[in-house]
């Protein structure tokens, strides 16, 4: 058998896994443009007309880039602390890429255990007296921020860290040889060559953030909706498709027009970095 | 100082939830509270005792199972045209695996409600097997990938040159060079779709039904601690998966770039 044609039957299976794929994405665009056949953009401006729809947009960048901004500023120490750790790190691996693997199922049940009303945090503040009524720790953006950050925190770990772990230690121990002191080497060194890890992690975090469906229901509750529970209502609980699809191509839109400038930028200082490091 | 302490904080922040669900499932009282009443099996007692909880636990294994095993030679094919016949706008296509990662999971299922639905295949098992495979090619292939790269092709000229056939020379000489890369594949896809909701739960029916989706679906309608025990399992499952591949590749692997 001549190479080309083996190669089309090696392509085929994953070629049609993919062509699936595209095909439901084209589909899904179309459904939403069109109206009894006609091409028509009523789903999306019935959607924008809705100020509750519009309020429920806002809701959705806001708590994403809130959850993006914790997981930065919580990963990328934790990612540092793991790269430069002496000790066992494997063990330390263990404890992000375990709950990382771990149903988000699970991990958001575990959040309503210990926030619900009778758990274990309003549990403790009764049997020591501190509360008479139970505190308000889900149901509410504080719930779902935090349930969110914990699902996706070891995304943006496991970004930062599989970059770090590129740059050698005797780079930073260079800089401050040459008199460069450690915040400094820090700033000029390692936070540069970090940065496409952290970049990864944010588009992660960002992308998964928007359209999360199971944490915001499981912590948030049913009535300050997201993009994503408004979509499995809509699809679930009332079967309007056409509006589901209009709202799942907003959620595209919202999505990768923030990360697609995110990896073009990535692209291009992958790029400079690694001239820089030929030069 | 202060990024250490974040760190430690993290590294316990991370197991907490995992912990207390698993030791909430010990309870012996109707409902869950803190701090537990008495310890007791019970909960597992009906789980285990449950026809409809051990029908799901099955659905999810052989949907796994499948969908691993069907991604893993998809991906084993497109990284051998890949890497060995170093097919033009290889990389591009490298790309185009990785796409389902991109898609934010609610809208990769309404887009799966409207591709399974024009092949009639909505709410039925053949439906969520395709559906699987499409979501865990991106964690299937990397690792066959990675290992091919690594594989010396020169090893399969030599046998070529002594006379081994093409096949041969593939079952005897390729595919144990490549196995611990097979291997991850399969036990990495196994553990993303054994655990998957998002996408999963546009796309059951009455007749079929995964295990993450219906602890989902308690959880939304009642506060049973059965959900608990159910839960612990699913843990207890991914540890075994997360040990198996230590094992076999080492938990390094996670944070490696090839």
């Amino acid at each position: 058998m001549p190479k080309f044609s083996r190669s089309v039957l090696l392509l085929a299976p994953s070629a049609l896994l993919m062509g699936v794929f595209l095909i439901g994405l084209i589909g899904l665009i179309t459904s939403s443009l069109s109206i009894d056949g006609q091409l028509d953009l009523g789903h999306y401006t019935a959607i924008l007309n809705r100020p509750d729809y519009v309020e429920m947009l806002g809701r959705t960048l806001r708590i994403a880039a809130l959850t993006t901004f914790f997981s930065v500023l919580l990963g990328f120490p934790t990612a540092y602390y793991v790269a430069r750790y002496r000790g066992n790190r494997n063990f330390l691996l263990l404890l992000i890429i375990f709950p990382w693997l771990v149903s988000i199922v699970v991990r958001s049940y575990g959040w309503v255990v210990i926030l619900g009303p009778r758990g274990l945090i309003n549990g403790f503040a009764s049997w020591v007296g501190l509360a008479d009524r139970p505190m308000k720790l889900m149901y509410n953006d504080f719930g779902v921020i935090l349930g969110l950050v914990h699902v996706l925190l070891p995304f943006m770990i496991i970004a930062i860290l599989s970059v770090m772990l590129q740059i050698p230690r005797s780079m930073e121990e260079a800089s401050m040889s040459l008199g460069g002191r450690p915040a400094h080497s820090f700033r000029t060194v390692v936070l540069p060559l970090a940065l496409p890890g952290i970049l990864t992690g944010i588009t992660l975090v960002y992308l998964m953030a928007t359209g999360a469906i199971v944490t915001p229901l499981l912590l948030g509750g049913l009535g300050d909706t997201m993009l994503g529970t408004e979509i499995f209502q809509e699809v679930m609980h009332f079967f309007d498709y056409p509006k589901a699809a209009a709202l799942a191509t907003v959620l595209l839109i919202t999505a990768l027009g923030v990360v697609l400038p995110i990896q073009i930028f990535e692209r291009w200082l992958v790029r400079r970095l690694s001239d820089g490091a030929g030069q | 100082m202060t990024s250490r302490i974040i760190a430690v904080a993290v590294l316990l922040f991370l197991p907490l939830p995992i912990v207390i669900v698993v030791l909430s499932s010990f309870t012996s009282a109707g409902y869950l509270s803190f701090p537990i009443k008495g310890v007791s099996l019970r909960w597992y007692a009906e789980f285990l005792g449950s026809a409809d909880w051990l029908r799901v636990m099955g659905t999810s294994a052989l949907l796994a199972l499948i969908g691993a095993t069907v991604s893993t030679a998809a991906s084993l094919g497109a990284a051998w045209a890949v890497v060995r016949h170093r097919i033009r706008f290889g990389t591009v296509y490298e790309t185009i695996l990785l796409t389902p990662l991109i898609f934010p999971h609610a809208a990769i299922g309404v887009i799966m409600i409207v591709t399974l639905s024009s092949l009639g295949w909505l709410g039925t098992f053949t439906g969520l097997v395709l559906v699987h495979c499409i979501l865990t090619i991106p964690y299937a292939y990397r690792p066959v990938a990675a290992a091919l790269r690594k594989a010396d092709p020169a090893l399969e000229e030599a046998a070529a040159s002594l006379g081994s056939r093409p096949w041969r020379t593939f079952w005897q000489v390729s595919l144990p060079a490549v196995r611990p890369g097979l291997v991850t594949s399969l036990l990495f896809s196994f553990i993303i779709s054994f655990d998957e909701v998002t996408v999963t739960m546009f796309l059951v029916g009455p007749f079929v039904m995964t295990l993450p989706v219906q602890v989902f679906s308690e959880v939304l309608e009642s506060a049973s601690p059965v959900i608990a025990a159910v839960s612990a399992t699913l843990v207890l499952f991914t540890s075994a998966m997360v040990f198996v591949l230590d094992r076999v590749i080492g938990i390094q692997f996670f944070v490696e770039r090839d």
